[in-house]
Order: C-alpha cells, then sequence, then structure tokens
C-alpha cells in the first residue's frame, strides 16, 4: 500500500484528501502544520508527498526545495496544490514533480498521484 | 492639409525660433535698405539742385540777352560735366524752351510733365529736377534736369543680394541655435511622453524620470513620478487583494466541490444522486465564475502571465472538443478541416480556455441545434480558427460590443447567465498572443474567428515589441 504524505492547513481539505486517498486503497498521513513534515517524513516514510503551496508562514515550494537537498527526501515525488494557479509556472524552480490548482476534481488528483506511485 | 498644432514640441521649437529671427532680421535689413537707398536719393538730389543753381546763375546773362546759342554751348558742355544727365533744358519767363541739351542717342528734351509744379521727383530710376532762374526776386525761367540714376539700379541690387545671402545664413544659424536649444526643452518632455507611451504599452509603473529642473516641465515629471509611484501602490494593493481572494474565494469552493464529489460517488440513490449532480454543477459554475473574475482583475493590473511553449494546434482542438462533448452531449462538434498540425508558441492552457469559451458560448446561444463547426484557415502569417453555431446570431450593432467587461446580449427572449467576462477574457489573451478576434454574424447562427501567428511571425513581432 502506497503511502502519501498530505500537508494542507485547510483542515476540511485535508480530510477530504485523506478519506478519499483512503477509500482507493492508500496509506494517508494528513498533517496540517509544516512544523510538523520533518517529523512525518522521519516516522511515516512517504512515497509520495502532497503539499500545499501556502501554508500559514511557509511556502510549500521552499519545503520542497529543502526535501530536495536531503538524502533522505530527495527521491520523494511531491505534487503542489494551490488556489493560486499561477504557482503552477514555479514548480520547475522547487523540482516538484506536478502541481494541481484548486478546486481540483477528485478524479483529477487521484490520476496524477497515480501516475508517480505505482 | 498642415497644421501647426500636429507637429511636435519640437518641431514647434525649431520652426518658432528659426520664424522670429528671420521675421527681425527681415524688418532690421528692410530699414537699413530703406534708410540706405533714401540717403543716396537725397545726396544726389541735393548735388543735381545745386548743380541746376550754377547752370541757371551761368545762364542769367543769357537770358537777359537771348543769347540762345550761348546757353545751347553752356548746356552742351554737360556732356562732359556730368554725363549722366539725359535731358537738361532753359525755358523763359514765358515758360518756353530757351536751350536744351539731350545726351547724343536721346530723343529731344521736352519739359517732363512729371513733376507737376515740384521741385524734383524720383520716377523709377530716374531723377527729375527743376530749379528757377532767379535775378534780384524776379524768376527768369527755369532749369529742367533729368538724370539717369544707373548706380541706384546697381546699389539696390548689390543691398539685396547681401540681404538675401545673410537671411539664408541667418536662417541656417538660427536654425542651428534652435536646434541646440529646443533640445533643452523637447528633451525633458520628449523623454516624459517616450516613458509615459512605454508605460501605457507595457503596464510597467515602475519607470520614474530623474529631473533636478524647477520649471514646469520639472512639476510636470514630479507629478507624473507622484502619479506612478500611486498607480504602483494601487496595484500591489489590487494584487495583494487578488492572491487573498483568489486564496479565500477557492479554498471553500475547493472543500464544496470535493465532498459533493464524494457524496456523489457514495450515492445511489437515483433522486439523491441526480440533487448532488444539480449542486456539482453548480458549484461548477460558480468556480468558472470565480476564475473568471480573478482573470479580469488579472488582466485589469497586467498580471494575466502568460507560459510560453510551442505546441500542436490540431491536438489542442481535438482535446477540448472531446471535453467540451463529454459535457454537453445536445450537441456535435465536427472539424471541417485540420490545420496540418501547425505548430504554434503560446500559452495551451490559455488558448485552451478560449477554445472552451468559445465553444460553450457556441452551445449555449443555439438552443435547439445540435451542430458546431470548427474550421481551420492557414495563410503564410497566421492561422485562424472559425467556430461557427447555427443558433440566434448576434445583431450587427452588438458585434463590437460583446468583447467588452459586463456586456451581456440586449436580446431578452433567452435567458443565458453569467457575468459576461468570457470574451473579454479571450480577447485579452488573443491579443497577448498578437493575434486578433472578431465575429461574423448574418442573423442565422454567427462564427466566431480567432488568429495567431504562426511561429516565425510571432518570434519577429516579439522583437518588435
Amino acid at each position: 500500500m502506497n503511502k502519501i504524505l498530505v500537508v494542507d492547513d485547510d483542515q476540511d481539505i485535508l480530510m477530504l484528501v485523506q478519506v478519499m486517498l483512503s477509500m482507493n486503497n492508500f496509506n494517508v498521513e494528513a498533517v496540517s502544520r509544516w512544523e510538523e513534515i520533518d517529523n512525518a517524513m522521519k516516522v511515516f516514510k512517504p512515497d509520495l508527498v502532497l503539499l500545499d503551496v501556502s501554508l500559514g508562514g511557509a511556502d510549500g515550494r521552499d519545503i520542497c526545495k529543502k526535501m530536495r537537498l536531503e538524502k533522505n527526501t530527495e527521491d520523494i515525488p511531491v505534487i503542489l496544490f494551490s488556489a493560486n494557479a499561477e504557482m503552477g509556472n514555479s514548480i520547475h524552480d522547487c523540482k516538484a514533480q506536478a502541481f494541481i490548482p484548486k478546486p481540483f476534481e477528485l478524479s483529477n488528483l487521484l490520476q496524477t498521484i497515480r501516475t508517480y506511485v505505482n | 492639409m498642415f497644421k501647426f498644432r500636429d507637429i511636435s514640441i519640437r518641431n514647434k521649437l525649431i520652426l518658432m525660433q528659426v520664424f522670429t529671427s528671420v521675421l527681425v532680421l527681415f524688418v532690421v535689413f528692410g530699414v537699413f535698405i530703406y534708410t540706405d537707398i533714401n540717403s543716396y536719393k537725397v545726396r544726389k538730389k541735393d548735388s543735381i539742385v545745386s548743380l541746376a543753381n550754377v547752370i541757371g546763375t551761368n545762364s542769367i546773362s543769357t537770358l537777359q540777352f537771348q543769347d540762345q546759342e550761348a546757353a545751347t554751348k553752356m548746356l552742351a558742355e554737360l556732356h562732359n560735366v556730368a554725363p549722366e544727365i539725359i535731358h537738361a533744358g532753359i525755358t523763359d519767363a514765358n515758360g518756353q524752351v530757351f536751350a536744351s541739351y539731350s545726351k547724343p542717342g536721346e530723343e529731344t528734351f521736352k519739359i517732363p510733365r512729371v513733376l507737376n509744379g515740384k521741385a524734383y521727383v524720383f520716377i523709377n530710376n530716374q531723377l527729375f529736377v527743376s530749379n528757377p532762374i532767379m535775378n534780384n526776386d524776379q524768376i527768369l525761367g527755369r532749369v529742367f534736369l533729368e538724370i539717369e540714376l544707373s548706380d541706384l539700379q546697381q546699389i539696390k541690387e548689390y543691398k539685396y543680394e547681401l540681404a538675401a545671402v545673410l537671411l539664408s545664413f541667418a536662417i541656417v544659424f538660427s536654425f542651428l541655435i534652435a536646434l541646440l536649444i529646443q533640445s533643452y526643452i523637447s528633451r525633458r518632455l520628449l523623454q516624459l511622453v517616450k516613458t509615459m507611451k512605454k508605460v501605457g504599452k507595457t503596464g510597467d509603473y515602475n519607470k520614474i524620470i530623474t529631473d533636478d529642473g524647477k520649471d514646469e516641465i520639472a512639476t510636470l515629471i514630479q507629478v507624473f513620478n507622484k502619479l506612478m509611484q500611486q498607480i504602483k501602490e494601487n496595484i500591489e494593493k489590487k494584487d495583494q487583494f487578488i492572491g487573498i481572494a483568489s486564496h479565500e474565494l477557492k479554498t471553500p469552493l475547493t472543500s464544496i466541490k470535493g465532498y459533493v464529489e464524494m457524496l456523489d460517488l457514495m450515492q445511489t440513490e437515483p433522486q439523491k444522486k441526480q440533487f448532488i449532480q444539480k449542486a456539482l454543477s453548480n458549484v461548477n459554475k460558480l468556480e468558472r465564475l470565480v476564475k473568471d473574475l480573478l482573470d479580469v482583475s488579472k488582466i485589469q493590473s497586467g498580471q494575466l502571465q502568460l507560459e510560453m511553449q510551442e505546441f500542436n494546434i490540431d491536438s489542442l482542438l481535438n482535446e477540448t472538443i472531446e471535453s467540451v462533448e463529454m459535457v454537453s452531449p445536445t450537441h456535435k462538434i465536427i472539424r471541417t478541416n485540420d490545420c496540418d498540425n501547425q505548430l504554434i508558441i503560446g500559452d495551451r492552457q490559455r488558448i485552451e480556455q478560449v477554445l472552451l469559451n468559445l465553444l460553450s458560448n457556441a452551445i449555449k446561444y443555439s438552443p435547439g441545434e445540435n451542430l458546431i463547426e470548427v474550421e481551420c484557415e492557414k495563410t503564410e502569417k497566421e492561422l485562424i480558427i472559425k467556430i461557427r453555431d447555427f443558433g440566434i446570431g448576434i445583431a450587427k450593432e452588438e458585434q463590437l460590443n460583446i468583447f467588452e467587461r459586463f456586456y451581456r446580449t440586449k436580446d431578452l427572449s433567452m435567458h443565458i447567465s453569467g457575468f459576461g467576462l468570457g470574451l473579454y477574457i479571450c480577447r485579452d489573451i488573443i491579443r497577448r498572443h498578437y493575434g486578433k478576434i472578431w465575429v461574423e454574424s448574418t442573423g442565422k447562427g454567427s462564427v466566431f474567428h480567432f488568429s495567431l501567428p504562426i511561429k516565425h511571425s510571432l518570434q519577429t513581432q516579439q522583437t518588435v515589441v
């Protein structure tokens, strides 16, 4: 079962994605505070990270960049998602695999995730 | 027609300076030439009058003794004394010619009528003098002299030529000086104009002009800088607003949409499923409206950024048509031809947005019909995509307005939802691709056209811009 770490500061979206991915046979860890990411990486060891860009105090793109510099996390695929569609233009800078604008279709999200795991 | 108002400030300043200096010089030269020639005439007249006096004095005795021969002989001497004299004559107290002289080759002497009682008169280049011959307050007769002022003509010509040459030099010099001086005024103005034009075109409000003058132009520049600063601040505020609005509107929408989708997946009871789907389709509608509003805000503040890439227009057309047909099964969208797999440089997502907009409009405005046609036309420089519907059409007077913001059709016979922003956004996207968008409609249905430059011409246009 693939492990997916979801990070979003909006609790409702977090729960939505968590439930949807669980229903589709993913092992999901949901984190709403960016401070908890480091710990989740170490303990949960995700196969993919679904990361919100604006995390109230931190930028998902910076977190993604930081992941690329650390040996343990550099190969983990990252999918960024944000309500600001323009952010999609800057995913190459932080070496994220994909960008999904909010609001998203669940099917689209699922399809994108499946592209990078399995 | 030439209008002084229409020429540039730079040329106006030059023209004004050249005109002023030439006008002043013209007047000055005129006065000089006039006084010069006049004083020459006065001198000439004085010398001829004194000559006439001498002749008069010398002819008193000849008149008293009626010695015509002596008088004629005396006059004949004039040929050596003053060769410019053409005619000379002495009349007696009765006004009869007593003695006369004519320069060889000239007609015989006649009393010049032009004098008409005056002591002297200048006619053309001739001077006529009439001087009384007095003896003890008694008038014995008159001396008439007619002089050819051959050097007057020469002097005039010389002065005119000199004036013309000096004036030409003056024009050249004043032009050169004006060229130098005007740049001081016009350079700053032109810089301001250039910057303003650039700001208008690019929407880059960071342009600030440095100028340390204290005159009105400096004030103008200061006001401009201040305005730029204010605009910049307003745009920053607006950007912040767009950012916040974007996030705050879309985040709850994401939740609603996601949960309703989940409900839709989980629900099997037809009635409930139908309700859920209605909610879902309205959420999607709301999502599109929010996107449109944010796009318009971005367009207005020049923040709509294009992600340029090369893509195949045929595959984009096929994908878009497929996705539209999926949500609108009422209409069949057919392509009448293909675009030879033409490659286009542009923002694929934004062009897709234009296509989606035009296709969904075509469907929206042709209820009861079931066909939409998509045609491709290729010229040397551009690719034109035509989307044809067979619906209600667009009245001629509305055809330009439909691309404006918040424009809604005046045809109230059908209720169409939306803000009226779609075509405005389409027009902006196409314009940013250096293309055009327009509509043709002749009653039955309408054809929306948009053009995109083909690769090579887009590149040259970009270097121009």
